[in-house]
């Protein structure tokens, strides 16, 4: 197996992903870049999409930038970036880098779930933390309990989708 | 036009099919033209230069009949490999109401109601308008029993409820707990894990492959597939030594197939059906010599409502209230058909009025038979919805109010003395006249529900070629199969159906002779 990140960014990962859960969902980036893979950082922007512009003119650099400098100006309810972020991103921005999912490699696989696990926690825990959210907690269901793939909803290099809404009108908002 | 002749004779079945298309596979298996035997016979297909991986068994479809067929193919002996078109596991299984009909049980038995499989048999027979094909109806109304207890030694399943679905002569539902057949999927899905069995997602069935003398002997799939992108996915071979199982489940959402079949079902009929409830495996059966059957017999759920998706919370709102509530027509504030009739009739009934059907029970109807959850859930979508008074209930759907509160007042009479005089609806012992408010009603609009019709198959769920004769090396059972229920398929059937058949088809599959 590939290695795991460390613990630090993995406490800081799995706070960021809670919290997101409350926060709204507007517009967001997605922009296919064409991968630069080698220099993929999320906060350096045109490493990846090189001379696509992805920021508003008036943005602050970000090159210098971590997860914890971006909250700065985007809180929870003010710039909130909840779903405007591809997954991949938000973990670049806590030092989560390709290399630490996929390990060294020139082809990167797709991953399982048990490597969100490994560092999120168990799913049973975080369906615990999600069982307020309306209408319905979303990590977990009659059907499936709590063992569904992350990976259905929460995707990480392209936008995460609504898995429920194939049979029910769940509103959820999906980092 | 000699030469035209001439080619005509040589164009297998196989190669005209291909050449026409699904839809003309579709249309002449329904017109069932009386293909002559020789076109009928498979001619073989090009061997794949490799087989990716081999097994006795392989199994397509993870419901509740394919995981039963993959338990007792396993238990028998044999190797097997289950695949999966979905992401998730269980199609139609997962998200079913869990209620499972057998007559003769403990349940039942402690619940004081005395049934039969001869009774049983016989309202499937009833239902179905007789086209049912008597042997297999009567192997699972015979056989429902011994596969509900089988649930329960063997897998561990709980049943919490006995109750009653409209067409049935008396309550015989089992009721899994939580409501749901994820309760008997999921410990399926335990058990085949348990016994090593590995099932393999995002994996779809494209293709059966036939040697030449028409023996199905492996399939096509794609791997990686991501539903619904038919362009996803890497081709792979497996190879099956003694059988494939085919457990796809039905076609409720194909709606090029079910328009086929009965043009009326466009797409402005919802489904209560999964996404992945497709026809393409069963084609594909049929492209390699299997006969289908009834294929345009397809139910719409009565008790579905247009104000939420899917199946949702209504039919576990309306089915446990027919009987011991009321359904209107909003329009004209009466009654206007037997409540506890069977699906096909009450789903017609309500089409033909032209408008939504209201279906309503007081406090006490509604706390005695219908889960609290459904109930919340249905109110909190706005599905369901909650009056204190039956003036305010009329006022909320436009109905007329003088002839409502005399439809209510006759309805409750005929409740007093147990017998329904306008359409001789069935009246339940513990069936109250309805007037302890708060009242509760939902509106009812039909939705596609289950394809009763599907691949021949005889009494060892083996499937029946366009030659009368078996296709060897493919079994089949649960929804992708036709004939258990002729015109309508009775509430707490289908479960019944999928694992006796289901188990049957594991056996049958695992006892075939290897092919190489
Ligand atoms: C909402 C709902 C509630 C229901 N409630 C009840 C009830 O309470 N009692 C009752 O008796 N019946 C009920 N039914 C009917 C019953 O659930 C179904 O008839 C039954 O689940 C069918 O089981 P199956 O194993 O045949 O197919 P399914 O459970 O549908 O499984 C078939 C699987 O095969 C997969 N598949 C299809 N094509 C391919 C392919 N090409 N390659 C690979 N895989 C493929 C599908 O994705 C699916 O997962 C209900 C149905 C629905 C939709």
């Amino acid at each position: 197996m590939k290695k795991h990140p460390d613990r630090k960014a993995t406490k800081a990962v799995v706070f960021i992903f809670t919290i997101m859960m409350f926060f709204l969902f507007s517009q967001t980036l997605w922009a296919a870049p064409k991968l630069a893979q080698s220099k993929a950082k999320g906060k350096d922007c045109a490493a990846c999409h090189v001379k696509a512009k992805m920021l508003p003119d008036n943005h602050a650099d970000t090159k210098a930038m971590n997860w914890e400098a971006c909250k700065t100006c985007h809180t929870k309810d003010k710039l909130s970036l909840i779903g405007k972020l591809p997954g991949s991103h938000h973990h670049q921005l806590v030092e989560v880098n390709c290399v630490k999912c996929h390990g060294k490699t020139k082809k990167p696989e797709a991953l399982t779930m048990e490597q969100c696990v490994a560092c999120h926690g168990s799913t049973a825990k975080l369906a615990e933390k999600t069982k307020d959210i309306k209408p319905s907690n979303p990590h977990t269901s009659p059907h499936y309990g709590t063992e569904l793939d992350c990976n259905l909803c929460h995707h990480q290099h392209t936008k995460s989708e609504n898995y429920c809404t194939q049979c029910h009108k769940f509103d959820f908002k999906v980092p | 036009m000699k030469k035209d002749d001439t080619k005509e004779k040589t164009l297998s079945r196989r190669n005209f099919l291909k050449t026409t298309g699904a839809a003309a596979v579709a249309a002449m298996a329904v017109g069932n033209l009386g293909m002559p035997a020789k076109y009928a016979q498979a001619a073989g297909d090009a061997l794949p230069k490799k087989w990716d991986e081999t097994y006795d068994v392989v199994v397509i479809g993870s419901g509740f009949a394919g995981l039963a067929a993959a338990i007792e193919a396993k238990n028998a002996g044999a190797s097997v490999a289950i695949i999966e078109k979905m992401p998730t596991h269980g199609g139609n299984s997962i998200i079913n109401g869990g209620d499972f009909c057998a007559p003769g049980t403990k349940l039942q038995q402690e619940n004081g109601i005395p049934d039969s499989p001869e009774l049983m048999l016989k309202d499937m027979l009833r239902a179905g308008l007789y086209l049912n094909h008597p042997e297999n109806a009567k192997i699972v109304a015979y056989g429902a029993k011994d596969a509900l207890e089988w649930t329960e030694s063997y897998l561990g399943v709980k049943y919490v409820k006995i109750g009653f679905h409209g067409g049935h002569s008396v309550k015989r539902a089992h009721g899994m707990l939580n409501q749901t057949g994820a309760e008997l999927v999921n410990k399926e899905l335990a058990k085949v894990k348990e016994l090593g069995i590995k099932i393999q997602l995002r994996t779809k069935l494209v293709k059966f492959i036939s040697n030449k003398d028409g023996r199905i002997i492996g399939i096509e799939v794609r791997k990686d597939y991501k539903f619904p992108d038919e362009k996803s996915g890497k081709t792979a071979f497996l190879k099956a030594k003694r059988a494939i199982v085919l457990g796809s489940g039905g076609f409720s959402q194909d709606i090029k197939l079910r328009q086929i079949q009965d043009p009326r079902l466009t797409d402005k009929f919802g489904s209560t059906n999964q996404p992945g409830a497709t026809g393409e495996a069963l084609l594909a059966a049929c492209i390699a010599g299997a006969m289908d059957v009834q294929m345009d017999w397809i139910q719409l759920g009565p008790w579905t409502s247009p104000d939420e998706k899917g199946f949702g919370f209504v039919p576990l709102f309306c089915e446990p209230l027919v009987g011991n509530g009321l359904m209107i027509n909003p329009k004209t504030g009466k009654r206007f058909f037997k409540e506890t009739g069977n699906r096909k009739e009450r789903a017609d009934a309500i089409i033909l009025m032209g408008n939504p059907a209201i279906i309503m029970g007081d406090s006490y109807a509604v706390n005695k038979n219908v889960v609290p959850h459904a109930v919340q859930k249905g109110m909190e979508i706005g599905a369901i919805k909650k009056f204190d008074t039956l003036e305010d209930l009329a006022k909320n759907y436009d109905i007329p109010l003088d002839v409502f509160l005399k439809e209510i007042a006759r309805w409750n009479s005929f409740v007093e003395k147990k017998k329904d005089d306008d359409f001789d609806c069935m009246i339940f012992k513990d069936t109250r006249p309805t007037a302890t408010a708060p009242f509760y009603a939902a509106r009812l609009w039909p939705k596609v529900h289950h394809t009763m019709g599907g691949l021949v198959i005889d009494k060892n769920a083996q499937v029946m070629g366009f030659d009368f004769k078996p296709v060897k090396g493919l079994f089949a059972a649960g929804e992708v199969s036709g004939g258990v229920h002729g015109a309508v398929r009775l509430g707490g059937v289908a479960i019944a159906d999928c694992l006796v058949f289901g188990r049957v088809a594991g056996k049958s599959a695992a006892a075939e002779k290897p092919w190489g």
